[in-house]
């Protein structure tokens, strides 16, 4: 399903990723763990085709990212993302943020999801008149809105307490439970109880 | 609509933009209006009632020109010749006035002053436009240890010889020591302007002779005027165009991070150009209308300045106004979009990671 093959980044002059190659089959949950500075952030921006590897080729579902003509379409409909800070939109309400993500036939998905992840009374207010942990569960929403076929999270609790974690965690498992495939990177260990499998990093190579 | 949102949510930030943009677009008409007001009105004091103006030889100024009042006479009997009027344009203090104009002249131009009161200036004599009016009570003034006796106020189209004083032109001719500035002639038919331009010029090789039009045309003291006046106003929406264009590149800048956001949910850069194209749009059109509309009330204040005695007026042409809109939203376009353009290009996780550095 997402196919690394020999990829390798560099900052400038300094490399940071090595010669990557593996794979990462459907539905599964992985867990990128590794030590700060490994390459955790720079490696699932590459697969989540939000970062041109210097070298070597991604494959998703069999197509070649650095081929696909229409990479928004693309995105918009097979990818979700979660960063460490949620980066919602600071002109926009917390129903709109989300419906700028959602496609026109997944709008109607957005009443649910709100009511799912318990921010629907939240729907009207923005992101500065909210919680980290509910902004946080707004952008799980969010990458969730489009039912994508995989979810990349980034530090998806590095700025939540240990309960608004654990709710992630378990929106993440559920999202997976329905078929989704899930890639997370994180410091936070308790993940690996989530996962399927496992990927560490050091220095920019997979052990 | 995106934008909207955009523009409401930083207030702020969208008013700054505006007033700034408001500034730079203001700072462009007033200096060129008002420049070109200087010159529309003393070209159109010699324009209006003239078709020849006589002159001094090589003496480019009608401030220091003097012509003989006494060829008027031989210029009246040239056929299709209307009439003909000698001038002297001169300035001094009046009374506790530090200065102003003095017109002289011969008594059929008289009319061109507007009597408000009074009765036209006999010798010794002198009417005072309105806005010097003001500042007198005294029915005598004194011009260069002279005195004079107040006949009489008047009006006149042209804002500033309201703040002077119209006497005879021998009266004048003894202040300023000439016999005249200059002298205008009108003909009965357009058509014969050339022909008569040359017959003058054959009575005496110490004048030059011109059609007003060619006069205004290289006037010395506009072309100084003008040239100035461009360069300043040259600079002034150079300088607003830059700060246009800066302001927005920078507002660009500072939401990198929120394009990259944009671009990682799958939105087209086709999207988020547009978007900024129509706040971009909102903003400089609404700045510009804002900044003609005090523009225009300024200009249509000015002249009422009393301060000002009238000399300074201004115009705004549709042409300029237009040439105005114009650059105003091409340099917000570029400033805008150019880095738009860029960053949008960029890799959405650098810009992310770009804007919140
Ligand atoms: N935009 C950048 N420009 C230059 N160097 C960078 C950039 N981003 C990351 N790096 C460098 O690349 C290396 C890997 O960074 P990366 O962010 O992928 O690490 P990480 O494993 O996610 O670390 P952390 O756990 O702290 O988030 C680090 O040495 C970092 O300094
Ligand atoms: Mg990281």
């Amino acid at each position: 399903m997402i196919k690394a093959s020999n990829i390798s980044h560099f900052y400038g002059k300094e490399q940071v990723l090595y010669d990557l190659s593996f794979e990462i089959g459907s539905g599964q949950f992985v867990f990128l763990s590794g030590e700060s500075g490994s390459g955790k952030s720079t490696l699932l921006s590459i697969l989540s085709t939000l970062l041109q590897p210097s070298k070597g080729e991604l494959f998703i579902d069999g197509e070649i990212i650095s081929e696909i003509k229409n990479i928004d379409i693309f995105r918009q409909n097979r990818v979700g993302f979660i960063f460490q800070f949620h980066y919602l939109i600071n002109y926009l309400t917390v129903y709109e943020n989300i419906a700028l993500a959602a496609t026109e036939d997944k709008k109607q998905n957005i009443n649910k999801i709100l009511t799912e992840l318990k921010i629907a009374e939240l729907s009207s207010r923005y992101p500065n008149e909210i919680s980290g942990g509910q902004r946080q569960r707004v952008a799980v929403a969010r990458a969730l809105v489009n039912e994508p076929k995989i979810i990349f999270a980034d530090e998806p609790t590095g700025s939540l307490d240990s309960n608004n974690s654990l709710i992630v965690y378990e929106l993440l498992k559920n999202a997976q439970k329905g078929g989704t495939t899930v890639v997370v990177a994180s410091h936070d260990m308790n993940i690996e109880n989530y996962a399927t499998e496992v990927l560490r990093l050091r220095d920019g190579k997979i052990l | 609509m995106i934008a909207l949102k955009a523009l409401r949510k930083n207030l702020f930030k969208s008013l700054l933009i505006f007033l700034s943009i408001t500034i730079a677009v203001m700072a462009i008409f007033l200096i060129s209006s008002v420049s070109q007001g200087v010159i529309g009105m003393y070209s159109k004091m010699i324009k209006t009632d003239g078709d020849i103006i006589i002159t001094q030889k090589g003496i480019s100024d009608t401030f220091f020109s003097n012509v003989d009042i006494s060829l008027i006479q031989k210029i009246q009997n040239i056929e299709h010749v209307n009439s003909s009027y000698a001038m002297i344009v001169g300035a001094s203090p009046i009374g506790h006035i530090p200065i102003a104009g003095i017109y002289g002249t011969t008594p059929n131009h008289f009319s061109h002053y507007k009597l408000s009161s009074g009765e036209y200036p006999i010798e010794s004599e002198v009417i005072l436009g309105e806005n010097l009016a003001k500042q007198f009570s005294t029915k005598e003034i004194n011009i260069a240890n002279r005195k004079f006796k107040i006949s009489g106020t008047y009006k006149s189209e042209i804002g500033f010889e309201e703040g002077g004083v119209v006497m005879n032109i021998a009266d004048a001719g003894a202040l300023f020591n000439r016999s005249a500035s200059f002298i205008l002639v009108s003909s009965l038919s357009v058509d014969k302007i050339d022909e008569i331009v040359e017959k003058i010029s054959k009575f005496n090789s110490d004048i030059e002779v011109k059609t007003t039009q060619n006069f205004v045309k290289e006037y010395n003291q506009f072309k100084i005027i003008e040239n100035s006046s461009f360069v300043i106003s040259f600079l002034a929406f150079a300088m607003g165009l830059m700060g246009i264009a800066s302001v927005m590149s920078m507002i660009v800048n500072s939401r990198k991070e929120e394009f990259g956001i944009m671009r990682a949910l799958g939105k087209s850069r086709f999207f988020i150009i547009k978007n900024l194209f129509f706040e971009t749009a909102l903003m400089s059109v609404s700045a510009y209308l804002f900044a003609l509309i005090l523009s225009l009330g300024i200009l249509a204040l000015l002249p009422h300045i009393e301060m000002l005695q009238g000399y300074v007026n201004g115009t705004l042409s549709i042409s300029s106004a237009l040439y105005v809109l114009a650059s105003t939203l091409i340099m917000a376009f570029l400033g805008a979009l150019i880095p738009a353009w860029i960053a949008s290009k960029t890799d959405p996780i650098l810009l992310i990671n770009q804007g919140c550095a």
